[in-house]
């Protein structure tokens, strides 16, 4: 069964009132089943692979989405069978919650399904790839089936003033720098118009940052005042919600978006997943992706030429460096260089490893440079 | 010069006999005493092998105890007391059997038995009196005595000759049977080396012997038997010509009776027909008339050539004694049963061949699945002769052998199809021989021969291809129950809950059903207090089928049984009982009672079942009917049969097109997590 309305819209997830029709298409879902065992069918549904062989890059929007290839879950097999079968309970449950007015956070709908019998789940991955199964199936968001992560609290400091309206309905105006503590601004995980409004910003630019000790560093340093810069902390691999406010900082407020990392394959993807979109979630890449944000660093050149402490590439590392070499988001001729200068080094290192040269150099020395050269200062 | 003379003559005066005795003193090691963990080990092995190859010959199903206990009479000693219920040693005998080495009566005979040397148990005496200085006490009874004899005896190291310390008469309530009585230096373990596996293993392959053991600390452990049949006694056979040595043929020759040597070769060599013997005089240039007792020299050499050259009657096998495999299936049942293995391959016994002049012939028994630990390599049981070989296990033919097969072919893990496999199974080989080529006097290892590799190989091989066809089997199984899973509550739910969320009744689900399993399935279950045997035949395929059902049984119950609905057929001589079936629409089944006769208790194992009428990719607990049987099926069965293949071709292109099954196609690998 291929989606119907390829989600190319915003209008399904940027307005409330879209929600009201959340549940319409998983009615359709039923009636497809229904029809093929009146025909003596087995029960099959057919999606679309979220493989990396199965993603193709979209001009208009500028980011990576899901591709033509299709799959078939079907009750043939045992796995296909319950997945099915899991299919109608989690509809079961989205309808029971909308009729309740409740909400769920996905490990809740995990531990929920401990009632499903012989449908239960085995894992949390299990239940989280089923949920964004019924995304794609139904061209909707989770938060539209009202399931949702749990709070993220990726934390942003600098310059902007927002209005967030809080879980009492009472309209809050905070300025990330001057109205948070040295924690910054929580993010809640919806970061929609609804929830979030940007009020006013003094930032020049976005600085998303891999690791909390970095933001730190760059906070006690001042560089968001001395710079006017706004301070992103990515936590690792961003959540949904720390993508989706990337974006809108970028494509409402038009900030510059730069991605500063560990140099390492995994953050290189981290960077990936913020530009170009997800395999995971590449069915709504263009609501979650970024394709403006440039990587800053740090890059297999920077270990190079700015000599830094590093680490010997482990095996993982560099069987994920040969995986990117065949996944097409990296196949530009930049990255392509950067991953065989990496390959060939051997080396990474950490973001924090600038630190050799003192605890200024990275926002006196290092951040100027890159940032002139990218032309963002 | 004078001076070299006489330091020579020092050397000389210092030269002197060394016994027998005095030589295994000082290289406990090749008898298995180098240390105390091993000499109790060998102390009980050499006694039971003793005590059951007395048995054997008697024809008495052997009744073995043995007892070890702590000794307080000196640090690290322990008691060890073994009795048999074989026929007695005669007095006069006792001395030298126990206490001097290097006697014994099947040295010279050609025939398997567990002894051979007449070391062991004197080896264990020596070595007693050499740790503890204390005699070994036997008891013995023959039948035709009143009293048993009781003799301490010591080994006279010097002169290798027994020292007998005291003699007596005693009462005993065996009619007849050897008790022996030992104190060494020891110590007692479990695990992979001791005694207890020593005797799990003895009791596998000899399922007649009962054999108890109380360990030290009081456990008692019984091995029953699981059969009651005297295994027959293996046969003393001349020695054969291949194989023989020159100095053994001078022996034979020496010996012989007969005043011609045309008299004595048939007579004291096997398979030298009358044609034969006259091709080897002529090729060795004799003319049969000399006496055997000078034939010496070049024309003992090439007398011998001849033997070896000429074309001889085969080594007679009578003097084998294989476990076969209807035994090594009951030892393995009865000692393995706990572990609940779910495979009992069937054992592969071959037949005898010749090495050396001597006759051997190689057995495997292997048991998969159940609590054996699955990833572990598997448990390899070795023995010559029935009797365990628990040392050197890496020196030895046997391992050489299994880890020379390439068990991946035969659903084992195996490390680059080289070494020992792993996997949740047992495997037992047994080497039968009139002479085994041990590595050592020890007797723990068999030498890499290449004949005896071969028919090893081999063995190992056809036991390896029953192992492949259960896995398969067990895989078939699984995709069967998979099925069911599928067909019997996912199914039904995912038509309720769709239904459900549409508003619309719960469509018939027959016809996805018969889609998912398209195969005819036959099933059995013991009714209650397995009374008997129900079978199940259903059509889960999506046509309509008249089934022709065979049944394959042991003849006396093929006579005796009667099912219900009564069987179309019944031919007992073949033990085949045949039904044909009322046509059986899609999803549709029918039932098969059997209830066992009074007196017979039957078993599921005992039938195999067969049906015709569906093609036998499309069927499931049963097979088709084997080619070589000349059956002439009903018309209405050939009809249907016929009919559903006609309804069952499809329109080309219409078949679904090979799609990507979304579940097991392979997800991002990526670690991008995503909340």
């Amino acid at each position: 069964m291929a989606p119907k309305r390829p989600p190319s819209s915003k209008k399904t997830t940027d307005e409330p009132e879209a929600r009201l029709d959340a549940l319409a298409p998983t009615f359709e879902l039923a009636a497809q089943i229904y029809a093929q065992l009146t025909k003596g069918e087995v029960p099959r549904m057919r999606l679309p692979l979220r493989t990396k062989q199965n993603i193709q890059f979209q001009l208009k929007e500028g980011v990576w989405r899901l591709g033509r290839s299709t799959g078939t879950r079907s009750a043939r097999k045992l796995d296909g069978a319950l997945m099915l079968l899991r299919t109608f309970y989690l509809v079961d449950f989205i309808h029971e919650m909308a009729r309740d007015r409740k909400t769920s956070t996905l490990r809740e709908l995990y531990y929920i399904s401990e009632q499903w019998k012989d449908a239960k789940f085995h894992s949390e991955d299990e239940s989280n790839l089923l949920i964004e199964d019924l995304e794609v199936l139904c061209t909707r968001l989770r938060e539209d089936f009202r399931l949702h992560p749990e709070e993220n609290g990726a934390s942003v400091i600098g310059d902007l003033t927002i209005q967030e309206t809080n879980r009492k309905g009472v309209v809050k105006k905070i300025n990330c720098r001057d109205d948070v503590g040295d924690g910054g601004y929580a993010l809640p995980f919806n970061v929609e118009k609804e929830k979030i409004k940007f009020n006013a910003c003094g930032a020049k630019f976005v600085l998303a940052i891999e690791c909390g000790g970095m933001v730190d560093r760059l906070a006690e340093n001042g560089f968001d005042e001395d710079q006017d810069a706004l301070l992103v902390h990515l936590k690792g691999q961003p959540a949904r919600s720390t993508r989706r406010f990337l974006k809108r900082l970028n494509e409402e407020l038009q900030l510059p978006v730069v991605v500063f990392t560990d140099g390492d394959p995994w953050s290189f993807r981290i960077f990936a997943s913020v530009a170009y979109g997800a395999i995971k979630t590449a069915h709504i890449s263009h609501y979650l992706a970024t394709p403006g944000a440039e990587f800053l660093g740090v890059t297999a050149s920077d270990i190079e030429n700015y000599e830094l402490p590093s680490d010997t590439l482990t095996e993982q590392d560099t069987k994920a460096l040969h995986a990117m070499q065949s996944d097409p988001r990296f196949g530009t001729a930049d990255w392509r260089s950067e991953i065989d200068l990496m390959l060939k080094n051997g080396k990474k290192a950490e973001q924090q490893s600038l630190a050799k040269y003192g605890l200024n150099y990275v926002t006196e020395t290092y951040l100027p440079e890159k940032l002139g050269e990218m032309n963002v200062l | 010069m004078g001076r070299t003379a006489t330091l020579a003559e020092q050397l000389a005066s210092k030269q002197r006999e060394i016994s027998v005795a005095e030589f295994f003193e000082r290289n406990r090691q090749i008898l298995g005493f180098d240390n105390p963990q091993r000499a109790l080990l060998t102390a009980v092995k050499e006694s039971v092998d003793n005590a059951l190859d007395a048995c054997e010959e008697a024809g008495v199903l052997p009744d073995v105890s043995v007892e070890i206990s702590k000794d307080e009479s000196g640090p690290d000693r322990y008691r060890i007391v073994v009795s048999d219920n074989g026929p007695g040693i005669l007095k006069r005998e006792l001395p030298n059997v126990f206490g001097r080495l290097l006697y014994g009566s099947r040295f010279h005979a050609h025939r398997q038995s567990r002894g051979q040397q007449g070391i062991g148990i004197s080896a264990a005496v020596l070595y007693a009196g050499l740790t503890t200085a204390r005699p070994v006490k036997v008891t013995s009874r023959v039948e035709e005595e009143e009293a048993a004899h009781v003799l301490e005896i010591l080994v006279d190291t010097q002169r290798n000759l027994p020292k007998v310390v005291s003699e007596a008469l005693e009462l005993w309530d065996r009619p007849h049977g050897t008790r022996v009585d030992l104190v060494l230096k020891a110590k007692y373990v479990r695990g992979r080396q001791s005694p207890l596996e020593y005797l799990r293993g003895t009791a596998i392959v000899n399922p007649h012997a009962r054999l108890v053991l109380v360990e030290p600390d009081g456990t008692r452990i019984t091995f029953e038997r699981a059969s009651s049949e005297v295994p027959p006694v293996s046969k003393e056979v001349l020695p054969h010509p291949y194989g023989l040595e020159l100095g053994e043929l001078n022996a034979i020759l020496k010996q012989a009776k007969e005043k011609q040597l045309s008299e004595a070769l048939p007579r004291r060599l096997a398979g030298v027909t009358p044609r034969a013997l006259k091709e080897i005089l002529a090729k060795a240039g004799l003319t049969g008339k000399e006496d055997p007792g000078t034939v010496h020299g070049p024309e003992l050499e090439s007398l011998l050539s001849a033997l070896h050259s000429v074309t001889l009657l085969p080594p007679s096998a009578e003097s084998l004694s294989p476990i076969g495999s209807v035994l090594i299936k009951r030892g393995l049942r009865n000692v393995l049963g706990e572990l609940r293995p779910d495979f009992y391959a069937p054992p592969v016994s071959r037949p005898p061949k010749i090495r050396g002049g001597s006759p051997f012939l190689v057995e495997v028994g292997l048991v998969y699945g159940g609590s054996l630990p699955p990833d572990q390599p598997v448990q390899l049981l070795r023995f010559a002769n029935r009797v365990p070989l628990l040392f050197q296990q890496g020196a030895c033919a046997i391992t050489a052998a299994v880890e020379s097969v390439d068990w991946r072919r035969y659903g084992l893990d195996q490390r680059g199809g080289q070494g020992l496999p792993a996997g949740p199974c047992i495997l037992l080989v047994h080497i039968a021989s009139t002479r085994i080529p041990f590595t050592s006097e020890s007797k723990e290892a068999v030498a890499e021969d290449p004949e005896i590799l071969k028919e090893l190989q081999l063995a190992l091989q056809a036991v390896a291809r029953h192992l492949k066809s259960h896995i398969s089997r067990q895989i078939r199984r699984e995709y069967a129950s998979e099925k069911f899973t599928i067909i019997r509550r996912i199914l039904p739910q995912i038509a309720e809950k769709s239904s459900h969320l549409v508003g619309k009744p719960v469509p018939d689900l027959t016809p996805v059903i018969t889609e998912i399993m398209n195969v005819v399935t036959l099933e059995t279950a013991s009714p209650e207090k397995d009374t008997g045997l129900d079978v199940t035949i259903t059509n889960y395929t999506p046509r309509a089928r008249v089934l022709e059902v065979f049944a394959e049984m042991p003849s006396e119950l093929a006579g005796q049984l009667a099912p219900v609905p009564p069987p179309d057929g019944v031919d007992v001589g073949l033990g085949r009982m045949w039904w044909t079936l009322p046509k059986l629409s899609p999803n549709g089944k029918t039932e098969l009672r059997l209830r066992w006769p009074k007196g017979h208790d039957g078993d599921a194992s005992d039938f195999d079942w067969y049906i015709a009428g569906v093609d036998e990719s499309h069927l499931l607990g049963a097979d088709a009917l084997p080619g070589d049987w000349d059956v002439r099926l009903p018309r209405q069965v050939v009809e249907a049969a016929e009919a559903a293949e006609l309804v069952g071709v499809v329109a080309p292109g219409t078949t679904e097109e090979p799609e990507v099954d979304y579940d097991g196609a392979e997800k991002a690998a990526e670690l991008e997590e995503d909340d």
